[in-house]
Formats: structure tokens, C-alpha cells, sequence
């Protein structure tokens, strides 16, 4: 997907780099590889971004300019249309999986739109009205209490105890991440790929996580709010 | 970020939280916030004080050891439009610095195999 808006909008001076927010960077590995990108393609295994430019869920992007410059804060980086917008709801669906369709079905529909935004900057550069002043950009970022500042604290530390072998530690740390800064999708992910399920397989995409952190993904989603599960892109 | 100490200089300080101490205060990209006496005549930096004034919280691991420093807070994610020093492998671990990308317009993703 990134490879091909990168191809197509290389010729006019907009090259895609992607960011693999993956503790285990071989978790990454399959993925880059089966896209086989021609742009940059790094691995940021520490989270660094996640502060550095206030990723909070993925996808999500950052648009700079020929300078180094932001031009769109970070927000959610859909670039084609949502597969569960255009899904019917039936009666024959499990409950829970018709409330998490209802609550997606509560998310705008951004993707086609901000593709198009994309374009038209790559095309018009800074005189696209998508690309924003310095100002407009700092005051369009989202807001980062002093909580946030705490869990992204907690969530290093979590990190830090991970990689010393001490997983229940990193555990304690990112579940205090998480009770601080509930709307930050990523260290709630990352935390919870790492379990295993009670019969030992991988987390899937779903992760249900009960039996370790007391939860699950559609518990939250559930809880947090379709809406809230990206920062949607104002154009 | 995470510290071992909390004796530091404003140099290293600088390095690894791009807060730059200087006359007017402590700067990052165009926006400086006064933190008087922070800095002591060798150049070694009251963290703590720094991290009150900034907001940022500073979350020790006694039984590691170590402290973290959360980012500046008590405003928006980006303090600065200027895109901070960003340098992260790729997956075979070749780094590579994002300022090589100057001249051209940068879309950057952030995705995840979870």
C-alpha cells in the first residue's frame, strides 16, 4: 500500500518512509519484506516516535516539508476506504462483534480524503490549504498532559525491563502506562502482542488479554469509542 | 528517555532530550522556557528541577536502578514544527538520519505488525 503511493508520488518530489513501531523487529521483518519497498523503510524498535512526534495508534503519519519542517501534525493515516464502513450489520453476527461494527461504523470516513490531501501537497507543495504553518501545526498536535508525560515514562521503563529478561516487571510498568494515557492505542498493542494465549499460540490481532492484563482489544475499543481510536485527520 | 544518573550535563541533556540550556532559558527549536539556576558553573544540570519546569516526569525503577524522563508536557504533543533529530535503523540495522531526505517531502508512516 505505502509502496504504491510511494511510486506514484515519487515523480513529483514525495518520497513515503515508514516507521515499523515493533518491539521485536523481526515481528516487522515478513512485512517489509513481502512489500519490498524502494523508500525508506525503518525500524523503531524503542518507540522513539511514539513521543518524538505523538504517534498514538498505527497507522498513523506526519507530513514534512523540503526543510525538515512539519507541515500536519500526527494523526491517522487510513488511505483508502474503511472495509467495515461498507459492512451490513445482521442479526446472525455474535453480539460483541456487532457492537465493535457499530462502534467502526462511528469513525468518519477519512481514507479517500486524506489520500487526496496527500496528492494534492505532493502536487502544490506549501500552497496546498492542507499544508500548515509551523504555528497551525504545534496547535494541531494533539494535547500531552503531564499523565501522558508519566506514561511515556512508564512505558521506557517497560521497555527497558522487557529487554533485561524481567517481563513481569515491563508488565507493572505498561499497565501503569496504560491507566494513565487510555486513549494511546500503541502501548496498549505492543504490551499485549507479547502475551501468548492460554493455549499457548501467539496473541492474534484480536488480543484478548484477560488472563494476563484484564482485558482485551474490544473491551476497550468497546470502552474508548470508535471515534477515539485514531486521531482523525481535520481537512 | 532513560537515565542511569541524574548527574548530568546540559551538553548531555541536550543530546538526548534536545532541550539546549541557554542564557534565556532552556530552548528547543524556537521555543525557550526560563529554568534560572539550573545550570551550575560546571556546566552540570539540576535534571530534576529541569523536568518540573518542563514537565516532563521523571519515573524512577529502583530495583533497576534507572530513571525515565517522559517528554515536556502541560501543552501540545509537538512543542516545535522543526522535525527533531531522527535516526533509526532499517531492518537489516543500516541507519539512516531523516535529514537525508532534505529537498524532498516526507510522508511518515508509523505502522506495526500488531
Amino acid at each position: 500500500m505505502w509502496q504504491a503511493l510511494h511510486e506514484e508520488l515519487e515523480p513529483l518530489g514525495l518520497s513515503v518512509v515508514t516507521v515499523a513501531l515493533d518491539l521485536d523487529p523481526d515481528k516487522a521483518r515478513r512485512w517489509i519484506e513481502r512489500a519490498a519497498p524502494t523508500h525508506p523503510s525503518l525500524v523503531d524498535s524503542d518507540h522513539r516516535v511514539d513521543e518524538l512526534l505523538g504517534i498514538s495508534n498505527v497507522p498513523m503519519a506526519v507530513w514534512i516539508d523540503e526543510t525538515g519542517t512539519l507541515v500536519r501534525p500526527a494523526e491517522g493515516a487510513a488511505v483508502q476506504p474503511s472495509p467495515f464502513a461498507a459492512m451490513e450489520i445482521t442479526d446472525e453476527m455474535p453480539e460483541r462483534l456487532r457492537a465493535v461494527l457499530h462502534e467502526f461504523k462511528q469513525m468518519p470516513e477519512t481514507g479517500p480524503a486524506y489520500r487526496a490531501a496527500i496528492v494534492d501537497w505532493a502536487e502544490r507543495g506549501a500552497e496546498s490549504r492542507f499544508a500548515m504553518s509551523p504555528d497551525e501545526v504545534v496547535a494541531a498536535s494533539q494535547p500531552r498532559s503531564a499523565d501522558h508525560s508519566r506514561a511515556a515514562a512508564c512505558f521506557e521503563l517497560g521497555i527497558a525491563a522487557e529487554r533485561r529478561g524481567d517481563h513481569p516487571a515491563a508488565m507493572a510498568w505498561w499497565k501503569q502506562a496504560h491507566a494513565l494515557f487510555p486513549e494511546n492505542w500503541t502501548y496498549k498493542r505492543q504490551a499485549w502482542t507479547l502475551e501468548s494465549t492460554p493455549d499457548g499460540a501467539d496473541s492474534d490481532k484480536a488480543q484478548e488479554v484477560q488472563d494476563t492484563y484484564g482485558t482485551s482489544w474490544s473491551d476497550e475499543f468497546l470502552a474508548t469509542g470508535g471515534a477515539n481510536y485514531t486521531v482523525i485527520p481535520q481537512l | 528517555m532513560l537515565l542511569d544518573s541524574l548527574d548530568l550535563t546540559a551538553e548531555a541533556f541536550a543530546g538526548a532530550a534536545g532541550w539546549v540550556a541557554k542564557p534565556e532559558g532552556m530552548c528547543k527549536g524556537d521555543s525557550c522556557v526560563p529554568v534560572p539556576g539550573t545550570v551550575g558553573d560546571d556546566g552540570g544540570l539540576d535534571v530534576a528541577a529541569v523536568a518540573e519546569r518542563l514537565g516532563m516526569a521523571l519515573v524512577a525503577d529502583d530495583d533497576a536502578g534507572i530513571w525515565a524522563l517522559g517528554p515536556e508536557s502541560g501543552g501540545r504533543a509537538l512543542t516545535t514544527a522543526t522535525v527533531p533529530p531522527i535516526e533509526l535503523p532499517d531492518i537489516d540495522g543500516n541507519p539512516f538520519d531523516l535529514t537525508a531526505m532534505h529537498g524532498r517531502k516526507v510522508l511518515l508512516v508509523a505502522w506495526a505488525s500488531w
